[in-house]
């Protein structure tokens, strides 16, 4: 939170402690869970984060989070058909798990439970000044899946995790255990209909030797808030791939804290941002490469139009005993209007002497050549222009190989230009 | 990849222990209390023979400074400053402000000539360069050498300003800034304080209210200055602070270039070091600011060393005007730095050249802002950080592209090396864009070349690797060039460094 006092609480602020106060005797929790959710609301008090807080450079939370709705107790949102065919749904409705599918190879629990004993308790917020989106769900989390993948089972239908609203607020927890040598495929939804305020934390332990898709699709609505955070780390010799896609919401945080922790190990990440209207969307990914002899590649493609605000921070950090480490970050973006923003801050902090660790990132505009390439070819300039912008957004999505997979997502690029292109 | 064999040896050339200018200049003194004061400014103000408004600007920075709190975001730690522990004005008893050669104290000018400072002009003028090193420039330019104007700064004072007369004939004023406050305040008046004002930060504050000396340059209309200026600055006493301010002004179509060295005695204690550097370039003018900054870094365990906190910006406030920093970073126990270029006017230009080496447990967080507002900007940001010893290098730097600041371009490149396990390289960019028709590139290793380049070479039928070696190459013969001739020998030692091995 803000290190420095804050004069007087803004109306969002109020709101949070206020709403604590009433739901508190209502939220799960054994007393390990309670003394976190306190911390967490005395966190709130000193203030959400403003650019003063270095992590939140670009995304000032306390004056971008005006306004908070309240809980509705009567929403109940619909399930959603799954992203890819085939998939297991495990869905969140407005806050709230409804069902609980089985799953051959893995044991699934509701966080309402894992709150109640206490078991989830050291995942919730730790007093990290910075954490407000720990402090948030924390102080609120009331549902959610915790998935248990057992060593070597290799899960062939992906599983899709769905969090759904119908307005007001909802906390969520997705925590996710994948055991030694297991695959797995993992698509999480986050969306709904009218304002609200979600937040959604995932904590994702790769064991050794397993291998993990995680897919993150952010679809809010126009007047919600979406405060995400997923957390992962990686045994030895493990592979992560993650991929995001942001393509709504009025203001949007994404946080991702990767450890890659044992030798040998790789985590890819691939994202996607669509900003259209007035939303404001910040990326922020701190990488410890912990461990030698392990790689990671992230790409971020951002396209920016109308009068939406971009941000892409991403630190990576090679401790001294990660030699051989292969780490290489590039964020691009095309701003396509002069009332758009984009700012990125891609950090290297490296106390390793013998590795390769590079970023690149780029602001500019469509590429004058290949726009001439395509119009020499008898293609209109607007028609041109979309092209250009879907395969400069494409080539990422590409890079999951999966075709099912990309087939689904590229559908999802088709239907967001159909109504922003 | 790791450091090659040679890159290690030459680093270890320039390590902390290896400090040749650590000796001490014997020398009657004339110093202020210890301590910060309104008296103290009174007192700086009345050995300047200073007008009443300049205490005036100075008393108001103080009362400001007084308010305000030390900047808590670089990467660098060090115990707190005590303000209180310094004596804010040393000078040398013998010399009462800029004058003539002949009077300067021969001890000083033992000094300077120990330095490899030049200060003669006769000398210069000759081709007799006895006490400094052999320069393979003189080969280059025959006999006479290149002549260089110097401004000689110790401790608090400029001791002799050099070739003024010849400078006078060209329409250029180069002189201490306390001279200038004198001999010129309505320039002073009109320029200082307008890039870097009174509140920017803390410690451009306190040095607006503690400045000492410093030097001024103004080159008129359409005058391009006869030869390089240079302005050296020593710290000598204990327990002093050296504050100084530079003012350098090139008036419409002008050109100037700037040199600007600097070293301290060896010492157990921290000195500080706040100088405010400020650069105007009205239309079609440019100016070129060149530092070898050699300030003592402190022993191989950390003791002692310049705190070097420093301000520098230049504001290309005309059309098409042209501001180019290059830096070769060696010393100082911390360096908190950032030359920046406000690109004001339309078509103007901001380059930034930096070759930062640190060793032992030297701090550097250093690099550069470009903030573009005019049209058709351009910024340019090459720096190469090399880390040795238990030291940390960081890169720091801002692009930003304001909302009407249409078709601005950057072009950012920062590599870093690591020698041993013990130290740490950082790049911290900021990239900022509110305009579509900005670009910027912003890249951080030598496997990021421009794809369209090294097809360009490659379909030449020259092999990839040699390609690649090709255009790194050229790139950093780029940078090097930006070095004037007249830092080559001191600077060389740097410029030899491979770049091979090089993260991000």
């Amino acid at each position: 939170m803000n290190v420095h006092a804050t004069p007087q609480m803004t109306a969002a602020e109020q709101a949070l402690i206020d709403t604590y106060g009433q739901l508190f005797s209502d939220l799960p929790g054994d007393t390990a869970v309670v003394v976190r959710r306190d911390e967490a609301v005395e966190a709130l008090k000193s203030g959400l984060p403003t650019r003063r807080v270095e992590a939140w450079h670009y995304t000032d939370l306390r004056r971008l989070l005006s306004t908070v709705p309240a809980f509705d107790p009567l929403a109940r949102a619909k399930e959603q058909p799954a992203l890819l065919s085939g998939a297991t749904v495990l869905p969140v409705l407005s806050g709230t798990v409804t069902s609980m599918p089985q799953i051959e190879g893995v044991a699934i629990r509701r966080i309402f439970d894992r709150l109640s004993d206490g078991s989830l308790a050291a995942q919730l917020f730790d007093g990290d000044a910075a954490d407000a989106i720990g402090a948030i769900n924390t102080a609120f989390v009331g549902d959610g899946y915790a998935l248990d993948i057992a060593e070597g089972a290799e899960i062939a239908k992906p599983i899709e995790l769905q969090n759904l609203h119908e307005g007001g607020q909802t906390h969520v927890r997705f925590a996710t255990h994948a055991g030694r040598n297991s695959r797995a495929t993992i698509v999480e939804r986050q969306t709904g209909t009218g304002e609200a305020l979600v937040s959604a934390i995932s904590h994702i332990t790769v064991e050794d030797g397993a291998e993990l898709t995680w897919i993150i699709l952010q679809e809010q609505p126009d007047d919600a808030t979406f405060l995400g955070q997923t957390n992962i780390e990686i045994g030895a010799d493990a592979k992560f791939t993650l991929f995001f896609m942001n393509a709504g919401g009025k203001l949007v945080r994404q946080e991702v804290t990767v450890n890659v922790a044992g030798e040998g190990s790789e985590f890819i990440l691939r994202g996607v941002n669509l900003l259209a209207g007035g939303t404001h969307c910040d990326v922020t990914m701190v990488l410890d490469h912990a461990a030698a002899n392990t790689v990671s590649t992230e790409v971020i493609r951002n396209v920016v139009t109308d009068q939406a605000k971009g941000v892409f921070q991403g630190q990576i950090r090679v401790a001294r005993e990660a030699q051989k480490t292969d780490a290489k970050m590039a964020c691009n973006t095309l701003l396509l209007t002069d009332e758009g923003e984009f700012s990125a801050k891609p950090e290297l902090e490296i106390f390793a002497d013998d590795v390769a660790c590079g970023h690149g990132a780029t602001v500019t505009e469509i590429d004058q050549g290949h726009l001439f390439y395509l119009m020499a070819r008898g293609i209109d300039e607007k028609t041109a222009r979309g092209l250009l912008v879907r395969a400069f957004l494409a080539e990422v999505i590409e890079d999951l190989e999966n075709e099912a997979m990309v087939e689904a997502l590229e559908e999802k690029l088709t239907a967001w230009f159909a109504t922003h292109g | 990849m790791p450091a090659v064999q040679e890159t290690i040896e030459q680093v270890r050339n320039i390590d902390v222990d290896q400090y040749k200018y650590g000796f001490e200049t014997l020398i009657e003194t004339d110093k202020a209390p210890k301590g910060l004061n309104e008296d103290i400014i009174r007192l700086i103000s009345a050995k300047k023979d200073e007008p009443e408004w300049m205490l005036d600007w100075r008393l108001e920075a103080f009362r400001r400074w007084q308010t305000m709190s030390e900047p808590s975001w670089a990467r660098v730690s060090y115990p707190e400053i005590d303000f209180q522990d310094i004596h804010y004005y040393a000078a040398p008893k013998s010399t009462s402000g800029p004058t003539s050669l002949e009077e300067v104290d021969p001890e000083l000018l033992r000094t300077y000539e120990k330095l490899g400072i030049p200060l003669k002009e006769q000398e210069i003028l000759a081709g007799v360069r006895k006490q400094g090193e052999p320069s393979d420039l003189d080969a280059i330019e025959g006999n006479g050498g290149r002549r260089v104007a110097v401004d000689a700064v110790f401790d608090s004072v400029s001791v002799v300003t050099t070739f003024k007369k010849e400078l006078a004939a060209a329409g250029v004023i180069f002189c201490s800034i306390s001279e200038a406050i004198r001999e010129h305040p309505d320039l002073v008046r009109k320029y200082l304080g307008t890039v870097v004002p009174t509140s920017d930060n803390y410690y451009a504050t306190l040095n607006t209210a503690v400045f000492t000396d410093g030097s001024f340059v103004y080159v008129p209309k359409g005058v391009r200055c006869p030869m390089e200026l240079s302005t050296y600055f020593r710290i000598n006493e204990k327990n002093t602070g050296q504050f100084e301010r530079t003012l350098i002004i090139a008036e419409e179509g002008a050109y100037v270039s700037y040199l600007e060295g600097c070293t301290a005695p060896q010492r157990d204690e921290n000195q500080l070091h706040a100088a405010v550097v400020e650069l105007i370039a009205l239309d079609d003018a440019e100016i070129k600011y060149s530092t070898v900054q050699n300030w003592y870094p402190g022993d191989k365990d950390g003791k002692g060393g310049i705190y070097n906190f420093v301000t520098k910006r230049g504001d290309c406030r005309g059309k098409n005007s042209k501001i180019s920093w290059t830096q070769v970073e060696t010393g100082s126990a911390i360096t908190w730095k950032y030359p920046s270029c406000i690109l004001r006017g339309d078509n103007s230009q901001g380059e930034f050249y930096s070759i930062a080496v640190s060793n032992g447990h030297q701090q550097i967080d250093s690099g550069t802002k470009m903030l573009h507002l005019g049209k058709n900007t351009v910024s340019r940001i090459i720096s190469k950080g090399i880390s040795a010893g238990r030291s940390n290098n960081t890169y720091r730097g801002q692009v930003s592209v304001h909302r009407k600041a249409t078709n601005a371009r950057n072009f950012t490149n920062c590599d870093s090396l690591l020698i041993g396990n013990d130290c740490g390289a950082h790049t911290v960019p900021y990239i900022e864009a509110k305009n579509a028709t900005a670009k910027l590139e912003h890249e951080a290793t030598t496997s990021k070349i421009s794809e369209d380049q090294l097809f360009y070479v490659m379909q030449r039928g020259i092999p990839e690797e040699e390609a690649i070696a090709l255009i790194v190459n050229g790139f950093v013969k780029e940078v090097i060039q930006e070095l004037p001739m007249e830092f080559a020998v001191e600077a060389q030692k740097l410029i030899g460094i491979s770049l091979e091995g090089s993260v991000g």
